[in-house]
C-alpha cells in the first residue's frame, strides 16, 4: 500500500462518497416523480415566495393530510381551530368527502397587489365513487418576504333541537330461514317495465338512456343490462347501468338509466336487447329527500341546480342525485347525475348542481330529478 | 510452540458447523413460529407452492384474475415447497424452504468473502450474514422467497466462476453452470442483476489475479472461457425458463407502473426511509465509511465496492436520480429493497474483515460490542414487521372460504375489499375463483391493467388509480361472473350500493359483509391467448425444479484438492492484524 495505491484509493473513496452526497442531494432538491408521490408533490424546502406559491404549499399539505402544518400556515388561523379546519374540508359527519383524498389540485390567480391577493384553489378529491371537485376562493396576504393563505372557513351547520314525526311506508320482507342467505326466493319477481329506451351516439361511444317503472306494489331492487346487437345478428357488447340508476324503487316509482357502450358505434348497431332484473328487498320510504328551486340553466355551462332537503330526522350520509331531461315533446334526451360530498342534515338544505352536455342543452326543456341516499350500515 | 499453537488457531476461520448452528439458532425459532406469514409476499409463495402442489404439469392457476400463468414467475422454490408439503403442510414447507435458503447463504457468502479477504475474515462474513438486516426484511417483512432463495444459489456459484475462469477447472464449469441456472429457477431479476453486482466484479478479480501464482492465463483464454460459460449458462437458463421467457416476450409487462414505497426519496419521506434504508443496513451503517476506505484502498476489492456502490445507489431508492437512470422504465416496476439486499452481501466480505480485524485488536471488547450491534439489527429487522405490519390486522379467512365453498357459491367469481394480503390465503383455501391477485405481472384483464392500482383489495390506497381499476371491474361483473364482494372496510359501502350491490350475509361477528349482484350469470373459465399449452406446463414441471436436482447431484463431484498449502492458513505474529489476501 505504499506504493501509491493507497493514495490512489483513498481518493476513490473521497470520489464515491462524494458522488454519493451528490446524487442524494440531487434526488432530494429535485425529486422523481416517483418520489414526489409519496410526499404529496412537496420537494425538500418550500417556499411561499408569491400568492400562487403560498395555495400550492397550502394544497400539497391538504393532499398529505398534514393538517397541522396547514393550519399553522394560514394567515387566519386564530380564527378556527386546526380540528374546525380539516373538518370544514373533510366535512363535519361522514360522507364521501370524510374517506376521501386529494387527488390533485389547481390554482389560478384571481386578483393581486403588492400586499395581498385572490387566488382560487380547485381541489379534486378522489373518493369511491369517483372525483369529486370543490372550490375555495382564497384571500392571501404577504407577511414579510412570505405569502399567507386566509382559510374561508364554511361554518358547521347547526340543526336546531326539534322533534320530527315520522309516518313513511315501509316494506318487510319474510324470509324462509337462514339458509336462504343469497336470493333463492319463493317469492316472483316484482313487476318492472322498461318504459322508454333510447340508444344516442355520442364522442365517447354509444349511450342507451331509458326509464324503468316498478308497476308491482312491492318494493324492487333493479338494475338494467344492455346488448348491442349488430347487423350480423351477433352481440356486440353487453353494459350494465352501473350507478346511473335509481336500484331501489318503491310500488310504482321511476327510475332512469344511462348505460355506456365505450368505443361503439351506433352505425354498427342493428338492435339493443334490454334485459331489466328486479328483485323483492324490504325497503322504506324513509328518508324523505325534498327537491326545491330546481332550475335548468342554459348553455355556457348548461347545468341543472337545486337543492335536496333532508326531511328526516336521521343524517343521510350520502345522496346521489340523478337528473332525466326531456324535450319539448316530453322524450327523453339524457341523464346525467351528481353525488353530493357532505352529509345531509335534517331540514338542512344542500346544493346540487348537474352538468349538461352543451350540445344537448338547447333539446331540454324540461326535466325530473330523483334522490337516491346510502346512509351507514345501509344500502341505497 | 504453544503460543504458536494459538496464533495458529487464532487465524483459523469459524468452524462452518459453528457458523450454521448460529443461522440455526437465530432463525429456526422465527420460523417455527411462522413469523414470515406476517409478511408482504409469504403468502403469495405459499399460493404459488399449493397450486404446484395439486396441478404440478398444468401452470394456469384458475384462482386469480379469472385465470394466469404461473410461468409469469421463476418456480423452484414454490416447486419445493410443494414437495416438502407432502411431508410438513404447506405453511411449514414455507419455512423449512426459507431456513434452507438461510443456511445455504451461510454457505454462500462465506465461500463467495473467500474469494475476496482471508479465510478467516470470510468466515466472520458468513457470521454477519446471519445478523444480516436486509436478509431478516426480506424474510420476515417482504416475504421476498425468490430473492432469498436465488441469492445463496448465486453467490455458491461464484467461486466456481473464479475456479474456471482462472484456472480452466471443467468441475468448477460444470458446477457454476448447474447453480447459476437453478439460481435463475428461483428469481430471474437475482439472475439480471447478479450478473452486473456479483459476477462481473468476480470476473474483474479473477482477471486481476490471473497473473498472480504459477497458474498464468493468458488474456485470449480467460475471455474465451468467460465467453464460454455465459453461453452455455443463458443456453442452460433458456432452456429451462423457456416457458417463462415466451410468456415474457409475448405479455410484455405493459401496465401503467404500480406506485411503491420503495421508490420513495427517504429524506423527503423519512418514514421509508426508516423502513428501506435503517432497517435493512442497521449497524451496517457504521461501517459504510470502512466499505468505502477498504474497498478503495485494496485494489483487488475495488470491483467489488463498484458492484456495492450502485447496487446501493440503486437500493436508495428515488433519493438520488441513480435509480430513474440506470433503470429506465423498470424503476417503476422493480422494487428497490432487493438492491439494498444485495448491496449488504456485496460489502460483507469488507465487513467480515472489519470484524475480525477488530476482535484481532479489542479482543473481548470488539466482541461483545459486534455481537449487540449485529443482534440489534436482526433483531430490529424481524421484529419491524409488527411495528410496522403489512397489514393491520390479521383477518381471519376460513370463515371467507367456508362461506364460498358451500351451497354452489363458488360457481361465481368474487372480489375482496379491505382484506390486505390475505387474499392469497384465502385464494388457497377456497375453491372460488377471483378477478383480483397479488401477482400484479401475471395479471392480464384490462380492468386491472390500465390505471396504475395493485390488487383490487386494496384499491383504497391507490387512490384514484385503484378506485378507477374497482370501479371498471364491477362495472364489467357480468362478463365475469362476479357475483360476490366480501368487504371488511366500510369505506367501499356506498359504490357498492349506488352500484347495484346488495348485502346479503355477514361473516366474522359482522365484520366482513358479503355484497352480492343479482343477475350474474355463472363463471365460464376465460379462454385467454396466455394459457400455456401442455408441453409448456410439463416443462415448467420438469426443468426448473430438475435444474435444482442436477446443481445437488453435481455439487456432490469432488473437489480436486489443488494445493494442500490452501489448506493451511498464514500464522501471524503477535498484534499483525490479519489483512490476510486483501494486502495488495
Amino acid at each position: 500500500m505504499s506504493d501509491g495505491s493507497g493514495n490512489r484509493g483513498g481518493l476513490l473513496a473521497v470520489v464515491l462518497m462524494a458522488a454519493t452526497i451528490v446524487f442524494v442531494v440531487i434526488g432530494t432538491m429535485w425529486p422523481t416523480k416517483a418520489a414526489l408521490a409519496y410526499t404529496g408533490g412537496q420537494g425538500f424546502a418550500s417556499f411561499s415566495s408569491t400568492p400562487q406559491a403560498a395555495v400550492r404549499n397550502l394544497g400539497d399539505e391538504i393532499r398529505v393530510e398534514a393538517w397541522q402544518k396547514a393550519y399553522d400556515g394560514l394567515a387566519n388561523k386564530a380564527q378556527f381551530t386546526e380540528q374546525e379546519f380539516e373538518h370544514d374540508l373533510k366535512g363535519y359527519y361522514p360522507s364521501l368527502r370524510t374517506y376521501a383524498t386529494l387527488d390533485h389540485f389547481e390554482v389560478f390567480p384571481l386578483h393581486a397587489t403588492d400586499n395581498d391577493a385572490e387566488v382560487r384553489l380547485k381541489l379534486y378529491w378522489s373518493s369511491v365513487v369517483g372525483i369529486m371537485e370543490s372550490t375555495r376562493d382564497l384571500h392571501v396576504v404577504r407577511s414579510g418576504d412570505q405569502w399567507k393563505a386566509e382559510w374561508p372557513l364554511e361554518k358547521k351547520p347547526v340543526v336546531p333541537p326539534q322533534v320530527i314525526p315520522v309516518n313513511y311506508l315501509r316494506w318487510d320482507v319474510i324470509y324462509r330461514g337462514a339458509g336462504d342467505d343469497w336470493g333463492a326466493q319463493d317469492v316472483d319477481a316484482p313487476h318492472v317495465r322498461i318504459v322508454d329506451m333510447r340508444p344516442v351516439q355520442r364522442a365517447e361511444g354509444v349511450v342507451v338512456l331509458g326509464e324503468l317503472l316498478n308497476e308491482d306494489v312491492v318494493p324492487a331492487f333493479v338494475s338494467v343490462n344492455a346488448t348491442l346487437i349488430g347487423k350480423n345478428q351477433k352481440a356486440i357488447a353487453s353494459e350494465g347501468s352501473f350507478d346511473k340508476i335509481s336500484h331501489l324503487l318503491l310500488p310504482k316509482q321511476v327510475t332512469p338509466f344511462l348505460i355506456n357502450f365505450p368505443n361503439a358505434s351506433l352505425a354498427d348497431v342493428s338492435s339493443v336487447r334490454m334485459t331489466p332484473f328486479s328483485t323483492l328487498v324490504p325497503a322504506s320510504a324513509d328518508p324523505v329527500i325534498e327537491i326545491d328551486n330546481e332550475k335548468l340553466n342554459p348553455a355556457p355551462d348548461a347545468s341543472l341546480t337545486g337543492q335536496v332537503i333532508d326531511q328526516s330526522g336521521q343524517v343521510v350520509n350520502v345522496a346521489h342525485v340523478l337528473g332525466t331531461f326531456y324535450d319539448s315533446t316530453g322524450h327523453l334526451v339524457w341523464v346525467a347525475d351528481e353525488y353530493l360530498d357532505h352529509a345531509l342534515l335534517p331540514q338542512t338544505p344542500e346544493p346540487f348542481n348537474i352538468h349538461i352536455p352543451e350540445d344537448l342543452a338547447r333539446q331540454i326543456s324540461s326535466e325530473r330529478t330523483i334522490v337516491s341516499t346510502y346512509s351507514s350500515g345501509g344500502a341505497a | 510452540m504453544q503460543k504458536t499453537e494459538l496464533l495458529e488457531r487464532s487465524q483459523r476461520p469459524l468452524p462452518m458447523s459453528l457458523l450454521l448452528m448460529a443461522a440455526v439458532a437465530v432463525h429456526l425459532p422465527l420460523l417455527l413460529m411462522k413469523l414470515p406469514l406476517k409478511s408482504y409476499d409469504t403468502n403469495l409463495h405459499i399460493f404459488f407452492a399449493s397450486h404446484y402442489l395439486h396441478h404440478w404439469w398444468d401452470p394456469w392457476n384458475p384462482k386469480w384474475y379469472a385465470g394466469f400463468s404461473q410461468t409469469t414467475y421463476p418456480p423452484l422454490p414454490q416447486q419445493w415447497i410443494a414437495v416438502v408439503s407432502h411431508l410438513m403442510g404447506l405453511e411449514m414447507a414455507y419455512m423449512a424452504v426459507q431456513m434452507a435458503a438461510i443456511l445455504l447463504l451461510v454457505v454462500g457468502v462465506y465461500r463467495f468473502a473467500k474469494l475476496w479477504v482471508s479465510p478467516r475474515a470470510a468466515s466472520f462474513a458468513a457470521l454477519a450474514c446471519v445478523f444480516l438486516g436486509a436478509e431478516s426484511f426480506l424474510v420476515y417483512s417482504a416475504g421476498q422467497l425468490g430473492t432469498t432463495a436465488a441469492a445463496p444459489l448465486y453467490l455458491n456459484a461464484l467461486p466456481f466462476l473464479y475456479e474456471w475462469v482462472r484456472r480452466g477447472s471443467g468441475r468448477s464449469f460444470i458446477k457454476a453452470v448447474a447453480l447459476f441456472t437453478a439460481a435463475a429457477a428461483a428469481h430471474h431479476a437475482t439472475l439480471l442483476f447478479g450478473s452486473f453486482f456479483f459476477a462481473l466484479p468476480v470476473l474483474a478479480l479473477a482477471y486481476f489475479d490471473r497473473e498472480d501464482d504459477s497458474e498464468r492465463v493468458a488474456a485470449g483464454a480467460f475471455i474465451a472461457r468467460t465467453v464460454t460459460i455465459v453461453v452455455v449458462v443463458s443456453a442452460a437458463i433458456a432452456v429451462v425458463l423457456l416457458p417463462f421467457w415466451i410468456a415474457l416476450i409475448h405479455y410484455p409487462v405493459t401496465q401503467t407502473p404500480i406506485p411503491h414505497p420503495s421508490r420513495a426519496n427517504y429524506i423527503l419521506s423519512p418514514q421509508w426511509g426508516m423502513n428501506y434504508f435503517v432497517v435493512p443496513y442497521g449497524a451496517l451503517i457504521l461501517a459504510l465509511p470502512f466499505i468505502f476506505w477498504r474497498g478503495s484502498s485494496v485494489a483487488r476489492l475495488r470491483p467489488l465496492l463498484l458492484g456495492f456502490w450502485v447496487a446501493f445507489l440503486l437500493g436508495l431508492g428515488g433519493t438520488t436520480p441513480v435509480g430513474p437512470i440506470l433503470l429506465g422504465r423498470a424503476f417503476n416496476v422493480l422494487t428497490m429493497e432487493r438492491f439494498s439486499y444485495w448491496a449488504s452481501l456485496l460489502a460483507l466480505p469488507i465487513v467480515g474483515a472489519l470484524a475480525m480485524e477488530l476482535c484481532a485488536r479489542f479482543r473481548m471488547r470488539a466482541a461483545v460490542a459486534l455481537s449487540i450491534l449485529a443482534a440489534f439489527t436482526c433483531a430490529l429487522a424481524a421484529g419491524w414487521t409488527t411495528y410496522h405490519p403489512p397489514d393491520a390486522e390479521n383477518v381471519d379467512v376460513g370463515p371467507v372460504a367456508a362461506w364460498l365453498n358451500r351451497d354452489g357459491h363458488d360457481q361465481y367469481r368474487y372480489v375482496t375489499l379491505g382484506f390486505g394480503n390475505k387474499i392469497a390465503r384465502l385464494a388457497r383455501l377456497t375453491d372460488a375463483s377471483s378477478v383480483d391477485g397479488e401477482w400484479n405481472s401475471g395479471r392480464m384483464l384490462p380492468e386491472l391493467m390500465r390505471y396504475g392500482g395493485g390488487a383490487l383489495t386494496s384499491s383504497k390506497g391507490f387512490h384514484e388509480a385503484g378506485l378507477d381499476a374497482l370501479r371498471a371491474m364491477l362495472m364489467h361483473a357480468d362478463h365475469y361472473g362476479l357475483k360476490w364482494v366480501f368487504v371488511r372496510d366500510q369505506y367501499y359501502d356506498p359504490l357498492l350500493a349506488f352500484a347495484g350491490w346488495r348485502p346479503v350475509d355477514h361473516l366474522n361477528d359482522g365484520t366482513i359483509t358479503v355484497w352480492s349482484k343479482d343477475g350474474v350469470p355463472p363463471a365460464q373459465p376465460l379462454n385467454a391467448p396466455q394459457m400455456p399449452p401442455h408441453w409448456q406446463g410439463v416443462m415448467w414441471g420438469i426443468c426448473p425444479f430438475g435444474s435444482s436436482i442436477v446443481a445437488i447431484l453435481v455439487l456432490l463431484i469432488p473437489e480436486k484438492r489443488r494445493r494442500a498449502a490452501e489448506e493451511r492458513y498464514p500464522v501471524m505474529r503477535d498484534g499483525e492484524l490479519g489483512l490476510g489476501r486483501m494486502v495488495s
